[in-house]
């Protein structure tokens, strides 16, 4: 039973679809790393199994369980939780708040108190924060609280689209130990990134998305250099 | 001026023409009725289509532009003892004065404050209609008001056919006018500051003067058609200001689409004898068009105009089709 | 100026400016969950007066006033509940929505203010005042009714802050309004949500329409005045927040009490329309609204 697999995925927005028959797998406790051009899909993929766009073919399973065509709020309640690039969340609301309302589906209302604590120990930040507003927040703070949010949210596979959009260096590695630490736990992760150093850190396996399908695919562990990801991205001409 | 010759334009000219020659070959007190009353709403819903459709200005006060042109004719005439002639113009400027109060609001305000300011300004004038009740007859309304008298002509000495006529020539003016104005280079800078405002500031198009300007268009022709159906039916109730009036003049909008003129005018003539179809129903006739309304938004936002010029010619469809279609979810 | 003719016109502010507060919070409460304005929030005061009418005048079923309201106020729960799924949603996600909304609750207007007629015909009808005789208050008196009004109406407020700020569905609703996309994305129901705001200002128009039933004469246009009211209050402290609305309502009610007293009944409308102009032009987005 494997966490998500995508078959011949097509989905966009109007008339030419961005996603052009994709196909995925994640396995059990698998960290699977997107990396690839920009505007080529990352963001739809995620939206698609989010729920929040249609696919117009193809099909989603998470856990074996179709989850195509779903509303946004039942595939939270199947466990897939999909945090958004560039989240501004609810910029009138505190941050506890935000993280309490987070666990919303009955599974997460459950596990409500030791995810918050959970959350609040990955970020301690946070807790020093809890009662400020979203919209007064850094931009390394709000993404951890976007983090915290799909935690939250009792994940049974985590999506993450560019979680360190435009965060200095150091923030950035600050987040990479924390979504490590998650990727520790097991969870399968579906991680989006344009560093791919980063990607190599954090999963097991990284896949390149290129016109709306899978591309390329690299193994992380055996780690790959600067040539060859100009080279991937490029094409082969500019490798040297 | 090749472009005035639209589909629609077309349609108008042999709309009119063969009304023109009804009275010739006999028809009803009731036809000629039903026809006088859609050219008032052809005339209220284009000069809207005016300042809406073209300008992009949410100006819900344009009811009382016509509301306000009834009680000119009534006030005026009956308890000022205007001559009946004059009152018409005098309708048409003062809704053009109150179109100019408007602006004011109007420039400085975004979005939806712009529909909420205007229709509060149109509810107040109401309540100011009615509190005044000596002079305006307050919720009564005003009765038995001069008849109009066209230099010495009483037009209510023929029967209908007077209005008729009248009627027919003032839809056609307007019709012509509204177009030609839409059409010109300024009704193109209206246009061009509808869509896309910071663009045509930056080309030295002032939005002060061409919103005012566009506001006044709009709001005369709407006062002299208010005091011409006073001088028709000789009476002034306060319900022209209400949302029954409303209601009809939006369908005819939206059946007739946005930013054509045409296509209000060709839709009132629809709306209006279906409506008078459906008088026996009284009130529920506003239901029934209340529902249109909503089904018309849910299946058919392009309008009626936007129609005609698709079975005309095999031309893409119009720009208000096509984003219709992309934005649907 | 004696003491007693201000404390007359602080009464009358107090007694305007809570029932303006009552019925503007609903279309502000609209306004910030599913950002439209609903022009139906007027014909539901007058169909909640009817409602309560029916039940428990003696002309009608005579069960007696508390069911009256209680039924009356079911009734607009359920009515707002249709009216958001017929009118809003079937649009959402369209371009221009505002306009499309803004039709649409015209629309209803039109068909709900023609069904009243249709149903209870044109004669005046008037509800029961929830008490009789009159209260004394540093030398200007009101009516037990009005007195009543001035405090259910900051009552009501605060519980509807309290269920905003406190409770899970406050919570959610203050969400979504937000950001709609983030609220997906934690699986809250934007849908029934969008729907719970909207009859939860029915339930708001309610209680202010049953409070205005026992003022003064019911007809079946008597929610246009209100809206216009509720319009200028919502205007004027900006339509973003629900408290710069309730406080936009208590200056109103003073502005109108003031010029009621001076400028005289018939011309207020047109002092209220120069404040709210002179308002807009120097603050447009509300006297209590953030820029
Ligand atoms: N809401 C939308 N409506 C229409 N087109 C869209 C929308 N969102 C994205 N697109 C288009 O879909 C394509 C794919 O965008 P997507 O956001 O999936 O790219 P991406 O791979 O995530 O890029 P990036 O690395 O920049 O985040 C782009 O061409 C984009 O312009
Ligand atoms: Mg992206």
């Amino acid at each position: 039973m494997l966490p998500l697999v995508l078959d011949d995925l097509v989905a966009g927005y109007g008339a030419a679809p961005v996603l052009n028959g994709l196909t995925l797998e994640i396995g059990a406790r698998e960290r699977v790393g997107l990396f690839g051009p920009n505007g080529h899909g990352k963001t739809t993929l995620l939206r698609a199994i989010s729920g929040l766009i249609a696919p117009s073919r193809g099909s989603i399973r998470l856990f074996d369980k179709p989850i195509s065509g779903m509303s946004p709020a039942a595939i939270v309640a199947e466990g897939l939780i999909h945090v958004p690039q560039s989240n501004l969340l609810f910029p009138e609301m505190e941050v506890l708040e935000t993280l309490r309302l987070a666990a919303h589906s009955a599974r997460a209302r459950q596990t409500t108190a030791a995810s918050l604590e959970g959350v609040l120990t990955l970020f301690p930040r946070l807790a020093e924060r809890r009662s400020q507003k979203i919209k007064t927040l850094s931009g390394g703070e709000r993404q951890m609280v976007a983090i915290g949010v799909g935690l939250m949210g009792a994940p049974r596979l985590l999506a993450l689209d560019e979680p360190t959009l435009g965060l200095s260096p150091k923030l950035k590695d600050e987040l990479c130990v924390a979504i490590g630490d998650i990727a520790k736990s097991g969870l399968p992760l579906l991680l989006v990134e344009q560093d791919v150093e980063f990607l190599l850190e954090l999963t097991d396996r990284l896949v390149m998305v290129t016109h709306g399908r899978c591309g390329v695919e690299l193994d992380a562990r055996q780690g790959i250099d600067h040539a060859t990801i100009m080279a991937l991205y490029f094409g082969e001409g500019h490798a040297a | 001026m090749p472009a005035l010759a639209s589909p629609g334009a077309v349609v108008v000219v042999l709309l009119l023409t063969g009304l023109a020659f009804l009275p010739l070959i006999g028809i009803s007190n009731y036809v000629e009725h039903i026809v006088i009353i859609s050219c008032i709403w052809a005339i209220v819903a284009a000069s809207w289509d005016l300042s809406l459709g073209y300008g992009g200005i949410f100006n819900f006060a344009h009811i009382a532009f016509f509301g306000l042109g009834v009680y000119v004719y009534a006030v005026g005439t009956k308890a000022l003892g205007a001559p009946t002639l004059a009152a018409l113009p005098l309708a048409g400027v003062v809704a053009s004065l109150v179109a100019v109060l408007i602006t004011l609001p109007v420039l400085r305000l975004k979005g939806i404050y712009v529909i909420l300011a205007t229709f509060a300004l149109s509810q107040l004038i109401l309540q100011l209609v009615l509190s005044q009740n000596q002079i305006t007859g307050g919720a009564q309304g005003m009765v038995l008001l001069p008849a109009l008298n066209l230099f010495g002509v009483r037009l209510a000495s023929y029967g209908k056919v007077g209005f008729f006529y009248f009627a027919l020539l003032l839809v056609f003016a307007a019709t012509i006018a509204l177009r030609w104005v839409a059409l010109s280079d300024f009704g193109r800078s209206i246009v061009a500051l509808k869509e896309n405002e910071d663009y045509a500031v930056a080309r030295g198009v002032s939005i002060g003067r061409q919103r005012l300007i566009v506001l006044v268009a709009s709001a005369a022709p709407a006062g002299v058609t208010g005091a011409f159906y006073a001088a028709y039916l000789r009476v002034a109730s306060p319900e022209v200001f209400g949302f029954d009036t409303l209601s009809i003049v939006l369908i005819i909008l939206l059946l007739g689409g946005a930013a054509s003129i045409t296509g209000p005018v060709i839709a009132s003539f629809l709306v209006t004898s279906s409506t008078e179809a459906l008088s026996n129903l009284g009130p529920a006739r506003f239901m029934v068009i209340a529902v249109v309304i909503v089904v018309i938004l849910r299946f058919y936002p392009g309008g009626l105009d936007a129609l005609i010029e698709k079975l005309w010619s095999k031309k893409p469809a119009p720009m208000e089709v096509m984003r219709w279609i992309q934005r649907r979810p | 100026m004696t003491l007693e003719t201000v404390a007359s016109v602080l009464a009358s502010a107090l007694v305007l400016g809570s029932l303006y507060a009552l019925m503007a919070a609903g279309l502000s409460l609209v306004w910030t969950t599913l950002g439209i304005f609903t022009f139906t929030h007027g014909v539901f005061m007058t169909i909640a007066a009817y409602v309560a009418w029916q039940v428990s005048d003696n002309a009608g079923l005579g069960l007696g006033e508390a069911a009256g309201f209680a039924v009356a106020i079911s009734a607009l729960a359920g009515l707002g509940c249709i009216a958001e799924r017929l009118l809003i949603h079937p649009f959402l996600g369209r371009e221009n929505i505002v306009m499309i909304a803004v039709i649409t609750t015209l629309a209803a207007l039109t068909f709900l203010e023609n069904a009243i007629l249709l149903i209870w015909g044109p004669r005046l009808k008037q509800l029961k005042p929830l008490a009789t005789g009159t209260v004394g208050f540093a030398g200007a008196t009101m009516s037990a009714h009005q007195a009543i009004i001035v405090v259910v109406a900051p009552l009501v407020l605060v519980g509807l802050w309290i269920v905003l700020k406190r409770s899970r569905t406050g919570a959610a609703i203050r969400a979504v309004g937000q950001n709609r996309e983030a609220a997906l994305l934690i699986g809250l129901p934007v849908g029934r949500l969008y729907m719970t705001a909207f009859a939860a200002s029915a339930i708001l128009a309610a209680v202010a329409g049953i409070l205005l039933g026992a003022m003064r004469p019911m007809t079946p246009t008597m929610g246009a005045e209100p809206l216009v009211k509720a319009l200028i209050v919502a205007i004027f402290g900006g339509l973003g927040s629900i408290a710069g609305t309730i406080g936009g309502a208590y200056v109103i009610g003073l502005v109108e009490a003031v010029s009621t007293y001076w400028v005289g009944l018939y011309w207020t409308p047109a002092v209220l329309f120069a404040v709210m102009v002179a308002v807009l032009l120097w603050r447009p987005n509300g006297l209590f609204g953030g820029n």
